[in-house]
């Protein structure tokens, strides 16, 4: 065991050697891989701010069902009570609103109360506010209900703007899958540029594989050092494009504060937890350790 | 120790450079592998060392069928034959002891252990004071020495060398083969392929003659 810890630790030292040797070309190289890198972390950070923007849109919606103005004074509070019994698994809370309510809270904004004056008779129906529970698919859940709920006597209309969460959602789905091929692409990356930094080494190396062999080196003892240089490359070059995607949030941060601040709100992109970054860097040193094994079992047949 | 067996080697389609090879070397023995340059010497040494295998018949070494071992199992079979080839091989890029110390990592010996056993070898050849130079530094005669340290680091049975010699002056390559000897008179099994007749007169007692494939087995030095 104490052998095989001893030999593993030589293959360390002569990859960081081997890296220290040729600065500039493993420091391009590392460069190369931490930009690219980058890319689909920046564009997690995205996509895990907005999905929240649209979970938080989407989870509890509010449907609000508008009585006929012809319609009876306790027809508002039948309806509530038939969604309390019937749709007690979909309905979270139901809130009735009358129509004397909702005119004195339009005519406490003053945008409104001149407005108002001018009516002869106040034209708002009773309304029953409805919050639904959570639902995988909520926004074809909603749909489903609200149909239902139009075909009920003295409803006059259901409004449930569905569409705008469901385009949005549609744009997260594309997005998340945009992503991936993006992920696809970057480990393409990784793969091509360990492999060939793999090849050059080996070539370089040529002379000390030959002597190695000599000397009685078991095709491991060869490889190894070039499967941690694969691996040290891909953590060294995972963590540079954390870093990278650190600082780039930063100005961008400052820009959609700004922006979010116009519109009365707080928005900022955050890197993905720490626990999906670890994960990341280790599926990248293990990408340029697979690489690495593939660029060595073929350069080093001499 | 070594035995060979109506052995026979060529290279792809052509022509035989070995053609039915048959000895026995015993433990202990001092052995020159002579003929004219082409003749096989290189090759039979590497048929020795495992580095090449034979295109037909046996060969054993250390009680070991090279001929039937699987390629994975024959770099264990060279930790215990010091090769030394006609380009020393050595490594440009470290220094002398580093360059000794390499068999001893392949086999993950401990660091002090390894560089204790390192220092004994470059102390052996004659080298001590010089282990921190880089190769290039040293002569002709003390780079052939390193690579001698390093093949007889690990503590062979057997010592294969080929053309240990060439591009030397008489003094230097004299000195060189008593280093040889000296390994030999502690047991060390030897075969050097040269073709310096008078170094050969001067140490040989067992002399196998190869040419052009045909192969003859004789004492002391043949005429």
């Amino acid at each position: 065991m104490r052998r095989w810890l001893r030999q593993h630790r030589y293959a360390i030292a002569v990859s960081v050697r081997r890296l220290l040797a040729q600065p500039f070309s493993s420091l391009a190289n590392l460069l190369v891989i931490a930009l690219t890198l980058t890319v689909p972390i920046l564009g997690a950070s995205i996509l895990i701010t907005a999905q929240p923007v649209a979970r938080q849109l989407s989870v509890s919606p509010e449907m609000t069902i508008f009585l006929s103005p012809s319609a009876d004074a306790d027809a508002s509070a039948g309806i509530a009570q038939r969604l309390k019994a019937d749709f007690a698994d979909d309905v979270a809370s139901v809130k009735v609103v009358k129509r004397d309510e909702a005119m004195a809270k339009l005519r406490a904004n003053p945008n409104w109360a001149q407005a108002l004056a001018a009516l002869p008779s106040n034209p708002l129906p009773d309304a029953v506010v409805v919050t639904l529970h959570e639902h995988p698919d909520l926004a074809r859940h909603a749909d489903t209900l609200a149909t239902q709920w139009r075909q009920w006597q003295q409803v006059d209309l259901v409004q449930h703007d569905s569409a705008w969460v469901q385009r949005l959602e549609a744009i997260l789905r594309f997005a998340r899958i945009g992503l991936v091929l993006l992920a696809i692409g970057v480990a393409l990356v990784v793969l091509a540029t360990v492999f060939n930094t793999v090849r050059m080494q080996a070539l370089t190396q040529r002379e000390e594989i030959g002597v190695a062999r000599l000397v009685g080196a078991t095709e491991s003892f060869v490889r190894r050092p070039f499967l941690y240089l694969g691996a040290l490359t891909g953590l060294t070059a995972g963590l540079a494009a954390i870093a990278l995607a650190y600082f780039a949030l930063m100005p961008l941060n400052t820009a959609l504060a700004r922006l979010a601040q116009s519109y009365g709100t707080s928005l900022a992109l955050r890197l993905p937890d720490a626990v999906s970054l670890a994960l990341a860097v280790v599926v990248v040193a293990i990408l340029g350790a697979l690489s690495a094994r593939w660029s060595v079992t073929r350069n080093t047949r001499f | 120790m070594i035995e060979f067996q109506h052995v026979f080697k060529s290279y792809g389609r052509g022509r035989n450079i070995l053609s039915d090879i048959n000895f026995r070397v015993d433990p202990g023995e001092f052995i020159f592998v002579s003929g004219p340059s082409g003749a096989g010497k290189s090759t039979l040494l590497k048929l020795i060392g495992g580095l090449e295998p034979p295109s037909r018949g046996s060969i054993a070494v250390n009680n070991q069928r090279i001929d039937k071992m699987p390629s994975r199992a024959r770099p264990y079979l060279r930790r215990a034959v010091g090769i030394i080839l006609q380009d020393t091989h050595l490594l440009f890029d470290r220094n002398a002891i580093e360059n000794v110390l390499l068999p001893l990592k392949v086999i993950g010996l401990e660091n002090s252990l390894a560089y204790t056993r390192a220092r004994a070898a470059i102390e052996k050849v004659g080298l001590s004071g010089k282990e921190d130079m880089n190769p290039v530094e040293l002569s002709g005669g003390e780079q052939q020495r390193l690579a001698i340290a390093r093949a007889i680091v690990n503590r062979p049975a057997i010592l294969i060398v080929d053309e240990p010699t060439a591009n030397l002056d008489q003094e230097t390559a004299r000195r060189i083969m008593d280093v040889f000897k000296d390994f030999n008179r502690v047991g060390v099994t030897t075969l050097i392929a040269s073709h310096d007749r008078r170094l050969m007169a001067s140490y040989a007692s067992r002399t196998f003659l190869i040419d052009h494939g045909r192969f003859n087995d004789v004492k002391g030095v043949a005429a």
